[in-house]
């Protein structure tokens, strides 16, 4: 894997919590020392941060397209709307 | 086509939102907040599913309806003594990014999503899915789950990389 990628592939270790505790360590003073690794690490957990925050958009989009199908059926639809009458 | 995965949801639907939604009009909430926590519950609990994080032995009815129980509370700003928590309560947890806003600006966000949807996908798969790189590589037609890894790794460099240009130029502008 060429260099850039296998340093993706290390912070990513880094941010999954997937490093072994002495290497977590040589890791983070990398950081202190190094402001170009901790920049793509910062960008690097938004971009995971920005990608589970998506997902969970369209799930929800899903299950709403889902439950507006269910509502169509006027049993299940009279058996929510009547606990709120 | 219908999957297992579409019939489950809708059972869960059928049998489990109406007890949600007689709980959060007992709590004092409205209609559409009873749909917006139920789905919030169900997504909670596919993602630890996903995760495999679920405590063993706890019907997925159950699981739902306590995650949705700790949303009403915190949505409708109610003292836990007001609502009886079973002991199951304590085995649910909502993730403490659920209700987070989103990690970029609302630009950055169109940005990515318009000019990285296949990476995004792929990232979608491995992060959130948690799928395996050989399913991944069967999904994405790659050679090899080698080959899926290292376009992974690229969809993140070019995602983390759209991120921080366009950060840049909304700093700057």
């Amino acid at each position: 894997m060429r260099k850039h990628l296998a340093e993706a592939q290390e912070i990513e270790q880094y941010l999954l919590a997937n490093m072994s505790a002495p290497a977590r360590l040589v890791f983070q003073a990398r950081m202190l020392v190094a402001p170009a690794l901790r920049e793509k690490v910062k960008y690097q957990r938004k971009t995971m941060q920005l990608v589970r925050w998506l997902a969970r958009e369209e799930k929800r989009r899903q299950l709403d397209t889902l439950l507006q199908q269910m509502l169509q059926d006027k049993p299940f639809n009279d058996s929510i709307t009547s606990i709120f009458k | 086509m219908r999957t297992p995965e579409d019939q489950w949801l809708e059972d869960l639907y059928r049998n489990t939102l109406p007890r949600v939604a007689a709980m959060v009009y007992r709590m004092g909430g409205h209609l559409e907040m009873a749909k917006d926590i139920f789905q919030d519950a169900v997504i909670i609990y596919l993602e630890k599913q996903q995760a495999q994080k679920l405590p063993p032995g706890v019907p997925a009815e159950a699981y739902i309806t306590g995650i949705a129980r700790i949303l009403s509370i915190r949505k409708l700003k109610k003292s836990g003594t007001a609502v009886s928590l079973d002991e199951m309560t304590g085995e649910i947890s909502v993730p403490a990014d659920y209700y987070a806003p989103p990690p970029v600006s609302r630009p950055v966000l169109d940005y990515v999503r318009a000019a990285g949807k296949r990476c995004l996908k792929l990232l979608q798969a491995f992060y959130y899915d948690h799928h395996s790189l050989t399913d991944i590589a069967a999904d994405f037609n790659f050679k090899t789950p080698h080959s899926a890894s290292v376009q992974k790794y690229k969809c993140l460099e070019k995602v983390r990389e759209q991120i921080k240009q366009s950060d840049y130029a909304e700093t700057l502008s």
